[in-house]
């Protein structure tokens, strides 16, 4: 029982950032009807700026952290104005090409700039983990955890309450009429697909000091944002919030229950089980954004 | 007042509309109509800005509007109510009057407009929180048409405002149509109903394959043998 609890905390904890990953994918392929395969890159982005920040910049630890997910939210309005606009109204297969490209070149840049050895980003928070009855945890995680929540909250709240959230939906639901509005399409999608950037970046530039900071760490990850977005329903941006939890849950107590050595195929057990039985998604709720 | 001198418009090779000139002055209602394909619908996308034409000249108070994007036409006076409603169907009654207003900055002004139109429409208020995907479809036509009446044009367009709803909504919606002009505003309309729809304008456009084929007082039109014959089902019509 104290180790389940223990695990419920650890997949709460993981839970919070991959629901981070996959609203931010899921929105961009609800508003855009792209595939961003970029989405692990820019996971990896976030992570290696927080460390160039804190690093070698000498830069404060939580102000690192907001540096690199407006870098992350840069690089996402780069790449849409530069790759994704000329190719507005080409097929989907081309632009599908196209971001896979734009990945590998994202990865490989990343290899050369910091070379292949595994870096570590040093954090204000301590060693000793907080121990609170039968459950311990690393005060980092707690942090990452509460920014996450945090992150998600504010997105909600951007999107049901402002008139820009608003317009946001209307554009994903039916984008000529939303354009008779005077909604600005072509500016919908650059700061949706910033957005999204934005929040791979930060769970990056989160799980970066809890993990180690690799080129290929956004392979992985980019392939779970899919599981993820698939268990909640491509375009569901609450689906993909229940779907991160998800899969942080199934990895954790698979994990921690059957073996470790399999953390990873869990996940991606489950979701071949969700393909199969429910192709829709976990959740089919009415607010679906596509 | 708004004008098209000779504008045409096309989809890749194909022509839509072909040297089409019409004007709608202050205080019109003006009619559309023809059969589909006839380029209605495209003349409306093409004033509202969701196409460019190739060739030829739009004025709106004497000044070119072609090519200029949607949101400053609309900034402009000029409302496009789509056919087919359109609403946003996952976004509240709400919301979507909200969207109308999206380019407006006076939200004192909108709060008295969205009072307005809740009491114009009384089914919007009852389901103000609702997603605008579950109303009924004559409740999303009134919702359409109020959401463009909340950016405060001086000029709206109707497209198919009657289509698919029962005829005593489709009643409902003419009276609509004809107290948004009694209110001093300009309508242009699209209307298969051609009988309703010469009826009720003051003046029509009957447009064949892109081309104005015929123009007049709703009244001219109605008695003109060609019209009759083809839109107002034959002479039996006139017996």
């Amino acid at each position: 029982m104290d180790q389940a609890l223990q695990h419920l905390v650890n997949g709460t904890v993981l839970g919070g950032t991959y629901a981070l990953l996959g609203i931010g994918l899921t929105l961009i392929f609800g508003v855009m009807r792209v595939v961003n395969f970029t989405h692990g890159e820019l996971y990896t982005f976030g992570a290696y700026m927080t460390y160039a920040l804190v690093s070698l910049l000498q830069l404060d630890f939580f102000l690192s952290l907001l540096l690199a997910t407006l870098l992350g939210v840069a690089l996402g309005a780069a790449i849409e104005v530069l790759l994704l606009r000329p190719l507005r109204g080409a097929d989907i297969d081309s632009v599908m090409l196209a971001m896979i490209g734009a990945a590998l070149v994202l990865q490989n840049a990343a290899m050369w700039a910091w070379g292949g050895v595994a870096k570590l980003v040093p954090t204000p928070f301590g060693g000793t983990p907080l121990v609170l009855g039968p459950v311990s945890v690393m005060p980092l995680r707690l942090f990452v955890l509460g920014v996450a929540c945090a992150l998600l909250l504010g997105f909600w709240l951007l999107l049901e309450r402002t008139r820009a959230g608003i317009a946001m939906r209307a554009t994903f639901q039916d984008s000529e009429t939303a354009s008779l509005m005077g909604v600005r399409v072509g500016w919908v999608s650059t700061a949706t697909f910033a957005i999204g950037s934005g929040l791979a970046a930060a769970a990056g530039a989160l799980l970066g000091p809890v993990f180690m900071v690799s080129p290929t760490m956004g392979d992985l990850v980019g392939l779970k944002a899919f599981a993820i977005v698939i268990l909640g329903g491509l375009g569901n941006l609450p689906g993909a919030v229940i779907g991160g939890f998800a899969l942080g849950y199934v990895e954790e107590f698979g994990g921690g229950f059957v073996s470790t050595e399999y953390r990873d195929a869990f996940g991606f057990l489950l979701i071949i089980l969700v393909l199969a039985i429910r192709p829709q998604g976990l959740v089919a709720l009415k607010e679906r954004v596509g | 007042m708004l004008r098209l001198e000779d504008v045409s418009v096309s989809y890749g090779r194909v022509a839509a509309l072909s040297g089409v000139s019409l004007e709608v002055r202050p205080g019109e209602l003006v009619s559309l109509i023809g059969a589909n394909g006839a380029g209605k619908s495209t003349t409306l996308k093409t004033i509202s800005g969701l196409l460019r034409p190739a060739a030829g000249r739009i004025t709106w108070d004497g000044a070119p509007i072609a090519g200029l994007p949607p949101g400053e036409i609309l900034r402009r006076g000029i409302a496009h109510c789509p056919e087919g409603r359109r609403v946003f169907p996952h976004l509240s009654v709400r919301e979507n009057l909200v969207m109308g207003a999206l380019l407006r900055r006076d939200s004192a002004g909108i709060r008295e407009d969205l009072e307005a139109m809740y009491a114009r429409f009384p089914r919007l208020r009852e389901r103000a929180a609702q997603a605008a995907g579950t109303l009924s479809g004559g409740e999303q036509q009134m919702l359409a048409i109020a959401r463009a009446l909340m950016s405060r044009p001086r000029l709206v367009m109707f497209d198919e405002p009657s289509l698919g709803l029962a005829p005593n909504l489709v009643e409902q919606v003419f009276e609509i149509v004809q107290e948004v002009r009694r209110q001093g505003l300009m309508v242009l309309m699209v209307e298969q109903n051609a009988l309703a729809a010469l009826s009720l304008c003051d003046r029509a456009y009957l447009l064949e394959t892109g081309r104005v084929v015929r123009a007049g007082t709703g009244a001219e039109l109605l008695e003109s043998s060609d019209v009759r014959e083809a839109y107002l089902g034959g002479r039996a019509f006139a017996a």
